[in-house]
């Protein structure tokens, strides 16, 4: 075994309590400066490869573990979390529930402050970290008013500031947009330069292929094979699909798009466009008593969508689109302008009537104890006639391959499952436009086209669907057309 | 090297708390102090000082999943005793009289003690305690009984008369103490089933519990 | 003052107190309303205990805090003045000195909670040794907080869309069902939220064996001494006006 490794996986076989096995004979190792990416699909095992890695399994994510999991010299299974910590630095997906203070400084200062580190060499840290990742601009702020993008950055500083020898990071840019991954980029390159051996487990390949010095590919626990990343590259783009991968270049669905958000907006399809907005201007004023004056504002171009068509809207974090998504459902009032409905100027009520949301975190949606329960919620409440709802719902279950679930809890479903049960809602409901908000964020090849087609077999019900997304692939491969809001 | 994980496990309800449970207090402490606050202004606006008198009920009322979900999450000892304590500290340093923090600890503690007794499981315990534990939020209550006191004791200051006003308050005294009392006991008990059911209902089938 | 320069410490020329002088304050406010001080003593330190919000950079919460004062100080002795003539404006001069006895203990509470900031808060806990499992639970609420509210906005959009449109109406006509739809989701995302939260601190070294330290270093200045001497002036004023 390569003894210069800082990480080493040997023969491991983990098995989560009560569960079968998680990863089986699996082994890799990594060496100081080099970054290796995890790559598979859903469920293949890389998630748990990096738990071994930052010793959270088995430790916290309790289980039998088999064979030689070493760190920087700590052995998963035997040395306490807090050793793992000072070796090893884990940044996880979701940036809102990632951070632990309320202050930006406080979260840097938060893993010196656990390591026991005197207050002036703490400060010093921060200082260090702040400069060398460009955030100094970012400290002294509320982390829950920052983006998702500087969340994030924030995460990796936080993980960076004891100088650990090795970083882990766990599908860092689910949640981001492109501008945020390059800025990302940059933080791996700085820490790749200085020695570090990072370990990435991703869907998304593109933003840092010109990083990675190996790819470990995994499937359903095991390690299918190691690549160096000039192999890696040389593969046919089909074995990678084949694989579950997302592209590794995307310039061609960055050139579709561009040519998608080229078409003319308004007036080009048959009939009365379902949803148009003339001289539209969202956002929100200034919130304090005695100020006026806009806080954020943003134009939107004349745009008609059709029913059957699949637009997407897509813009950098904080472009606006999700302002400009709750104000086409009528939950927010637009500065200027008028959105209709059928043609005709509408009322906020009647939008929302006839509008579905289906929120990136669907937690905030479900409110009933099943599967059929939800879907019927609107139908019982209102006192209709209950036996032929249930016959159209029981339909619409069996479409969507959600009758099996039909008596689960909602929150016990998969992401994908509660994100069709979402689109069931809404076509229970009648409704007649559908806005997605980041639909595949953290999703691989396969689960990603399932969506696009789930979003296509919506269209085809004569449902204008919009879906906000940063996902290059979704929208090359299953937009009509783009709206671009930057 | 085959090795089982050591961290204690759920059915221990001896166990002692650790990191896990302290951030599973620390949101769930969160959310019930919002519901306090809240219920504090409502009661407020709609009543008068006087609402205060109701407010602990009120909060009782609706904070019950708020509890039972938390004691389905640890299930050991000491959890809504720290809650308790927690919650009674941040009443303090927000200003209210310190007999919040008396109230605050000593009733949680009772009631996390009653619970116990049913290995926190058993649903009259769970029921008890959580009563137990919203007399803890009875501290703002208190001073009004002492403003009373200063009242009178301004009016004296004055020289005005102060029978009409002392009559009133006692009439008021004993009858509405005993009733606020009444109040939270009722709403605690409506608040703990109203949680046990959304316990059954959702939490428990979602996997979000132990 | 740059957001790096403040990070490191820089006094700024806003006034920052030691915490554990604004809990003396705090102290001292208890301590007179359960001696039910006098008028004198009780303005005395409403007025004492709102400077710190009036030259902590919060001057709009202790002008607040001084009007709200004012303006009871007045209904009372308007009502002291009509009261013989018309007994039922006891009810309003009750009240209003009702809330003037807790306004010492508002002020007090309204200087340490809008003036501290949470790291110097968490690290006063930790120098008067108060454990892991009231410091950890503390910070996780202040960092929570924010979230509650932003969640809260969020189901209620989702039940508009759904039909089940907000407000008091329908809240008072099904109350139950308005609960179980609010308070469900923002149970299972604060239950997510403790999840995410617990990994996020342990792989940041958390609940390790030992004190952990602080970035911030608090000291006792002249300025911070000053402050809880000033603050038991109160006490003296009620020990000889009663």
């Amino acid at each position: 075994m390569d003894s210069t490794a800082l990480c080493t996986l040997r023969d491991c076989t983990f098995a989560y309590s009560g569960e079968g096995a998680a990863l089986r004979n699996v082994t890799l190792h990594v060496r100081a400066g080099e970054l290796v990416m995890l790559v598979g699909p859903s469920g293949c095992g890389k998630t748990t490869a990096t738990r071994l890695v930052n010793g959270l399994a088995p430790r916290h994510f309790t289980g039998t573990l088999t064979g030689h999991a070493c760190t920087g010299g700590l052995e998963a299974s035997r040395a306490p979390l807090e050793s793992h910590a000072r070796v090893v630095g884990s940044v996880f997906q979701n940036p809102k529930t990632q951070y632990f203070h309320a202050r930006s400084t406080d979260e840097l200062a938060f893993p010196c402050e656990n390591a026991g580190m005197p207050a002036p060499q703490i400060r010093e840290r921060v200082r260090q970290v702040a400069a060398r990742f460009g955030i100094a601009d970012l400290l002294d702020r509320a982390i829950v008013n920052l983006s998702g993008g500087q969340q994030q950055r924030f995460a990796v500083a936080s993980a960076a500031v004891l100088e650990p020898a090795v970083m882990v990071l766990d599908e860092p840019t689910s949640n981001l947009d492109t501008a945020s991954m390059a800025r990302l980029h940059g933080m791996i390159a700085a820490l790749k330069a200085d020695g570090v051996a990072i370990v990435i487990a991703e869907h998304r390949l593109a933003w840092c292929a010109d990083l990675v010095d190996r790819y470990c590919v995994f499937d359903g626990g095991e390690l299918l094979g190691t690549y160096t990343a000039r192999e890696f590259e040389a593969l046919p783009a089909t074995q990678r699909e084949a694989w579950g991968l997302r592209a590794l270049d995307v310039s061609e669905d960055r050139a579709r798009i561009a040519a998608l958000a080229r078409a003319p907006h308004t007036s080009h399809g048959e009939g009365t466009p379902v949803l148009g907005t003339r001289g539209l201007e969202v956002g929100y004023r200034k919130r304090a008593l005695f100020r006026r004056g806009v806080e954020f504002s943003l134009r939107i171009p004349d745009v008609d969508v059709y029913g059957g068509q699949i637009v997407g809207i897509m813009g950098r974090n904080g472009a606006g689109k999700s302002t400009f998504a709750r104000t086409l459902c009528g939950l927010q009032a637009p500065l200027a302008g008028t959105v209709e409905l059928g043609g005709e100027s509408a009322r906020a009520s009647a939008l929302s009537r006839a509008a579905a949301l289906v929120m990136q975190d669907v937690h905030y949606q479900l409110f009933a104890e099943s599967v059929r329960a939800e879907v019927m919620l609107e139908t019982v409440q209102a006192g209709g006639e209950l036996a032929a709802a249930r016959e159209q719902c029981d339909a619409l279950l069996g479409e969507l391959d959600l009758l099996d679930v039909a008596d689960r809890h909602p929150m016990s479903l998969s992401g994908g499952q509660k994100q069709r049960l979402a689109i069931a809602v809404a076509l229970m409901g009648k409704k007649r436009f559908v806005v997605l908000d980041e639909p595949t964020s953290g999703l691989d090849r396969a689960h990603m086209m399932q969506v696009g087609a789930l979003l296509r077999e919506l269209a085809d019900r004569g449902v204008a669907v919009l879906v906000i997304t940063h996902d290059d692939e979704l929208a090359a491969h299953w937009c009509d057309r783009i709206l671009a809001l930057d | 090297m085959t090795q089982q994980s050591a961290l204690p496990t759920a059915q221990d309800a001896k166990r002692r708390l650790a990191v896990p449970d302290y951030i599973n207090i620390g949101v769930f402490s969160a959310l019930y102090f919002m519901i306090v606050a809240l219920c504090a202004l409502a009661s407020n606006i709609a009543f008068g000082v006087a609402g205060n008198l109701l407010l602990p009920a009120f909060a009782a009322l609706l904070a019950g999943p708020v509890f039972m979900l938390l004691n389905a999450r640890v299930r050991a000892f000491g959890a809504i005793t720290t809650m308790g304590v927690v919650l009674g500290l941040f009443l303090f340093v927000f200003g209210h009289f310190a007999t919040s923090l008396v109230t605050g600890i000593a009733f949680p503690l009772l009631g996390d003690l009653v619970a116990r007794l049913g290995a926190y499981r058993n649903k009259a315990a769970l029921l008890g305690g959580y009563v137990l534990f919203s007399f803890g939020c009875a501290g703002p209550i208190l001073p009004i009984w002492l403003m009373k006191g200063a009242y009178i004791a301004s009016l004296e200051r004055k020289g005005k008369d102060s029978a009409y006003i002392a009559s009133l308050f006692d009439h008021v005294n004993m009858a509405t103490f005993a009733g606020a009392m009444l109040a939270i006991v009722v709403g605690a008990l409506a608040g703990g089933v109203f949680g046990l059911v959304l316990l059954r209902r959702h939490f428990a089938k979602a996997g979000v519990t132990q | 003052m740059t957001a790096a320069a403040r990070a490191a410490g820089v006094r700024t020329r806003a006034l920052r107190l030691d915490p554990r002088a604004k809990l003396t304050m705090l102290a001292v406010a208890n301590v007179l309303m359960f001696l039910h001080a006098g008028p004198a003593a009780q303005s005395l330190a409403v007025v004492l205990f709102s400077l710190p919000l009036l030259f902590g950079g919060k001057a709009a919460a202790g002008v607040r805090m001084l009007a709200v004062y004012g303006v009871l100080c007045a209904v009372e002795w308007a009502s002291a003045l009509g009261v013989d003539r018309l007994p039922w404006l006891h009810i309003a001069g009750a009240t209003a000195a009702g809330v003037c006895m807790m306004m010492p203990c508002l002020t007090a509470g309204m200087a340490m909670f809008a003036t501290t900031r949470p790291g110097d808060m968490v690290c006063a806990m930790r120098r008067m040794r108060a454990p892991d499992a009231l410091v950890i639970p503390v910070v996780v609420m202040m960092r929570f907080f924010p979230t509650i509210r932003h969640d809260y906005r969020l189901i209620r959009q989702s039940l508009r869309l759904r039909g089940f449109a907000g407000g008091g109406m329908a809240l008072a006509r099904h109350p139950l069902r308005s609960l179980e739809y609010i308070l469900v989701p923002l149970l299972m995302n604060a239950a997510n939220v403790a999840r995410d939260l617990t990994v996020a601190g342990l792989a940041r070294g958390l609940g390790a064996p030992g004190e952990p330290t602080s970035m911030v270093e608090l000291r006792m200045r002249a300025v911070d001494w000053l402050a809880v001497a000033l603050s038991l002036a109160p006490l003296a004023v009620a020990a000889v006006t009663g």
